[in-house]
């Protein structure tokens, strides 16, 4: 095949601008689907992502477009992920092409992801095609996006095409610009195998599937391929590209994009960004950009019900075989018993992954407050990664503590912007800068601690700005602060599962606010119960539950049994579920109030 | 008046009763004059009670129940109940009508308990006496409080000196055998002389005493008020405060504190309130009563309008029914069994149980004695507590 005749291309967009609809119309328009394959949205197979409205998972799609003059081309449609949790995957992914439909709604302008994703778009320097979409709908502006759109390209406003996709109006000039504008594939079909893996899927039968751009030579079953990240070798099966399912090819060619199978034991093997080689021709040069993906966040994991710890324990095991980001070890809480701490690239992510194990695996789940990773320097000069409060060494071999830091670009209507500053502020965010967008929309940056986004930030952003702004972020640096280990003692014992890092100035307050929460919580016992804040040997707050003293002493006659007896097997139950803290009987409930997001 | 076994220690881990047939009996009087700001029984609002409906219904229930032969009565009865509702309001004739319906060849014998419940200002001298000739031989006056404001408060019917001319008029009519409700833990706005009410039911020397904490129940009006802000349940300190001394001088003066709530001269404990206790079977009749017979329980419509029409037509008056489940008998065994001084034989308690009982002991909660453990009345104050945790290492 002509590298000529190749296209390959994505679409990038904010959430809802309709990425989804446009790709359904060019499977449509190239007559790749017929109308009884087509199914809305087809790209999102995912039961999550389509709920969600959201891609999670990457997925490639062949098509022929025949040119009004006859030509024809072969595009691959490249699907990305469109959330902040996933970017470097959509940096690969964007690896993959040469170009890059950009689709913004005609009604909302450009979005927080919109900039994300063009400004990953021109890093990798892809040709843009900038789309205006929905122009059929009330409200939308289409000559101010263009102008818009225009201003923040440096193009051209009448090179901005106009589309509604859900309509189908427009759609003939997008693939028309496809061809004119996005440039054809380079590469030597005569040079070692080199192919870039940006997306990978797990097949019962068949093992992990690397989706995959060949750069330079082919790849054909029989072939003993390896990776530059993984050592291990594996025979190709079977090439070929995708459209509603696999269709298997003789062999995959410089510019191609498609699959390979080599029964390969886990999607971890083919990490995405790493390079295929050919195991007995290895290239020189690896493809630039592979990264080892870095959970972000972490929470601890931990069933419900204890009796359910091996089934969550496989049912993580299988996700994982799906999900190469996915990162777990056991651990056990005092508390909460045996579970997992669970490393996700951001809460979004760790949204997605309980429920996944909810819904396709039926496990039950307490999550404990998410927490991101710190980096301790300790007194003996070596350094320490912290992903929990409970493995943070004792203080006295503690130099200093540092946390990661982003770079947080929000953008929310200019009527907001002191609810976002106020925000930011409270959250130790420090601001950088901000620009109109329009007379109404502005984009404020600020530099933000992980941490302070990961407990419940975007919530309270949306609750802000009642729902109109949009958080984008990028890790910057790890810086260090006055971090402190905040615990929690129940009667002189320490309760593993309460412990959490916060900033000296923020501790007070929070420690306040849990012991005031517990003791709502945690029943009266027979005998007083003290509840304290500490950091370290300092107690920064305290309370009391009262010891219990009575029972209703009432009358017990014929009648009274049955109900009084309902009673006492309702608090029975209760009390199944209680978890013994030294002699304190403390309610599964104490917990999951406390630990679950939310609510703080 | 006895019942076999009633003063033996109870073994957790023996036998339920096996299937018999039933000798002690419940009826409900569902009429009061007025309803009372805390009750939350089936109870009917009249002047007088229509004692010929109460019959015939009742009468109703007995031959769909013979008709059923599930639950089936002894040819003698231990115990017969007649409570409320205020059975008083029911006048004179209506005991020795009841007794006839059960059959006076079932009554007729020295053993029998045969309580009536009264109010104080329907307790005349002449239901007295007629209930006197109709056989019943004990009553537990709703006597409540001395205490004017309280009783008001309350939404009783009676003042204080009706209280104190009640307990003559009992005595006058013969009985030896009678109780007195005390009720307390009221709200403290009352300013209730606690220790007054304890003097004044002392100087009465009544034979048994039953001591009940007022408890806020939701669907009541207290209890509505009280979720409403606008009134003030006593606090834990001052309930505590008043049970344990009721205890104290109560015993101190010779009665015997035999169950949470029941205070008795020897000899004079309820008999058939320990039918419940000891989870012995028993017949209830009448609207919103529970009948049980061991694995069984089952009980009445509480609405008396639907009670009328449901015995009329021949048909049991029921509600529903619940057959125990081992774990359910064992809970309610442990609980009765906590509830009463007849103790825990130690012997019957796995070793785990014995170090929790050991912990009672160190903490007042409990007292043991010749290989039998009871609670002490500190320990009563939290008996539900004992009872989840003793259940919970059985």
């Amino acid at each position: 095949m002509l590298l000529d005749h190749i296209r390959n291309f994505c679409i990038i967009a904010h959430i809802d601008h309709g990425k989804s609809t446009l790709a359904d119309r060019l499977l449509e328009a190239t007559h790749t689907l017929d109308q009884r394959e087509m199914r809305e949205q087809v790209l999102d197979t995912n039961v999550l992502e389509r709920e969600r409205g959201i891609t999670i998972k990457l997925h490639a799609v062949r098509m022929v477009y025949v040119a009004p003059g006859g030509a024809e081309y072969v595009f691959n449609l490249i699907d990305t992920p469109g959330h902040v949790d996933f970017t470097y995957e959509v940096s690969r992914s964007l690896a993959a092409c040469e170009g890059a439909v950009l689709v913004v709604d005609a009604s909302q302008g450009v979005q927080a992801q919109t900039l994300s994703n063009l400004f990953l778009a021109l890093d990798a320097d892809l040709e843009i095609i900038p789309v205006i979409n929905k122009i059929d709908l009330p409200g939308a502006e289409p000559a101010r996006r263009q102008e818009e759109l225009a201003d923040l390209l440096g193009v051209e406003p009448d090179s901005i095409l106009l589309s509604s996709a859900k309509e189908g109006v427009g759609i003939e000039p997008i693939l028309e610009a496809v061809v004119d504008r996005v440039p054809p594939p380079e590469g030597d079909p005569s040079a070692p195998l080199r192919a870039l893996i940006f997306d990978s899927f797990y097949d019962q039968y068949q093992g992990a599937i690397p989706s995959i751009r060949v750069v330079d030579g082919a790849v054909r079953p029989g072939m003993e391929i390896t990776f530059g990240a993984v050592t291990d070798r594996y025979e190709v099966t079977e090439v070929g590209f995708l459209r509603l399912g696999r269709v298997p090819q003789p062999e995959l060619l410089p510019g191609e994009v498609g699959y390979v199978a080599a029964a390969i034991k886990a999607v971890s093997h083919t990490r995405v960004g790493d390079t295929v080689l050919d195991a007995a021709n290895r290239a020189e040069d690896l493809l630039d950009g592979y990264q080892e993906v870095h959970p972000m966040v972490f929470a601890g994991l931990y069933p419900t019900d204890t009796d359910d710890y091996e089934a969550f324990k496989d049912a993580l095991d299988k996700l994982k075989l799906n999900d190469a980001s996915l990162h777990y070890v056991p651990e056990t809480s005092v508390a909460l018993g045996f579970g997992f701490r669970c490393g996700f690239l951001g809460l979004l992510h760790m949204e997605i992954v309980q429920e996944r194990l909810d819904r396709e695996f039926g496990v039950d789940l307490i999550t404990t407050v998410p927490n991101v990773e710190y980096k301790v320097l300790l007194t003996d000069g070596s350094e320490l990664a912290v992903e929990s409060p409970a493995a943070l060494p004792d203080r006295s071999r503690i130099e200093s503590i540092s946390e990661p830091i982003v770079k947080a670009r929000i953008l929310c209507p200019s009527e907001y912007i002191g609810n976002v500053q106020k925000l930011c502020h409270d959250r130790r965010g420090v601001f950088l800068g901000m620009q109109y967008l329009d007379t109404e929309r502005v984009e404020l940056e600020f530099e933000l601690p992980l941490a302070e986004i990961v407990l419940d930030f975007y919530d309270r952003l949306k609750g802000g700005t009642r729902g109109y702004a949009a958080l984008d972020y990028e890790l910057l640096d790890y810086r260090v602060d006055d971090l402190v280990k905040l615990d929690v003692l129940v009667n002189g014992d320490p309760v593993d599962a309460f412990s959490i890092i916060i900033h000296r100035e923020k501790s007070y307050d929070y420690g306040r606010d849990l012991v005031r929460r517990l003791k709502k919580l945690i029943p009266r016992q027979q005998f007083a119960v003290s509840l304290q804040a500490t950091i370290g040997t300092q107690v920064i707050a305290r309370t009391n539950v009262k010891a219990f003293r009575k029972n209703v002493t009432g009358k017990c006659y014929g009648g009274d049994i049955t109900r009084k007896r309902k009673l006492l097997e309702k608090q029975k139950e209760g009390k199944k579920r209680m978890k013994q803290v030294g002699s304190v009987e403390i309610p599964q409930e104490a917990f999951m109030a406390v630990l679950q997001l939310g609510d703080s | 008046m006895s019942l076999p076994g009633l003063l033996d220690p109870v073994a957790l881990d023996a036998e339920p009763p096996a299937a018999s047939l039933i000798r002690s009996v419940y009826v409900h009087a569902p009429f009061c004059a007025r309803r009372c700001g805390y009750c939350d029984y089936a109870v009917t609002v009249a002047q007088t009670g229509d004692v010929a409906a109460w019959l015939a219904g009742l009468a109703g229930e007995v031959t769909a129940l013979e008709d059923e032969g599930l639950f089936v009565l002894d040819s003698t009865l231990d115990t017969l109940y007649v409570g409320g509702g205020t059975p008083s309001l029911l006048g004179p004739e209506a005991m020795a009508g009841l007794g006839e319906l059960l059959s006076y060849d079932r009554l007729e014998h020295a053993d029998l308990e045969w309580t009536a419940e009264a109010n104080p200002e329907s307790l005349t001298p002449e239901v007295a006496q007629a209930w006197r000739e109709a056989g019943v031989n004990r009553i537990s006056l709703g006597l409540q409080t001395f205490h004017e404001p309280a009783l008001a408060w309350m939404g009783r019917l009676h003042g204080p000196a009706e209280g104190v001319a009640a307990v003559e008029n009992i005595r006058r009519a013969g009985f030896e055998n009678y109780s007195v409700d005390l009720i307390f833990g009221l709200p403290e706005r009352l300013d209730r002389p606690w220790s007054d009410d304890l003097d004044g039911v002392l100087r009465m020397e009544p034979p048994h005493v039953s001591l009940y904490g007022l408890s806020v129940e939701a669907k009541t009006p207290l209890g509505r008020s009280v979720a409403e802000g606008k009134e003030t349940p006593a606090s834990e300190t001052r309930y505590a405060e008043e049970y344990l001394e009721a205890a104290e001088r109560l015993t101190g003066a010779g009665y015997e504190h035999y169950e949470v709530s029941s205070f008795a001269r020897p000899g004079f404990q309820a008999l058939h309130n320990s039918v419940y206790w000891m989870g012995l079977p028993y017949l209830g009749l009448g609207n919103g009563s529970h009948s049980y017979l061991h694995p069984r329980r089952r009980w009445n419509v509480s609405d008396w309008d639907e009670y009328v029409r449901l015995t009329g037509d021949g048909q049991l008056p029921m509600e529903g029914e619940e057959v125990l489940e081992p774990v359910s008998v064992r809970l309610e065994r442990v609980w009765l069994a906590l509830r009463t001084r007849r103790g825990i034989r130690h012997d019957s308690l796995p070793a785990e149980a014995c170090d929790l009982v050991r912990r009672w002991v160190a903490a007042d909660l409990a007292k043991c004695d010749a290989g039998i453990c009871r609670p002490t009345p500190l320990g009563w104050l939290s008996v539900d507590r004992l009872t989840l945790d003793l259940d919970g290492v059985l």
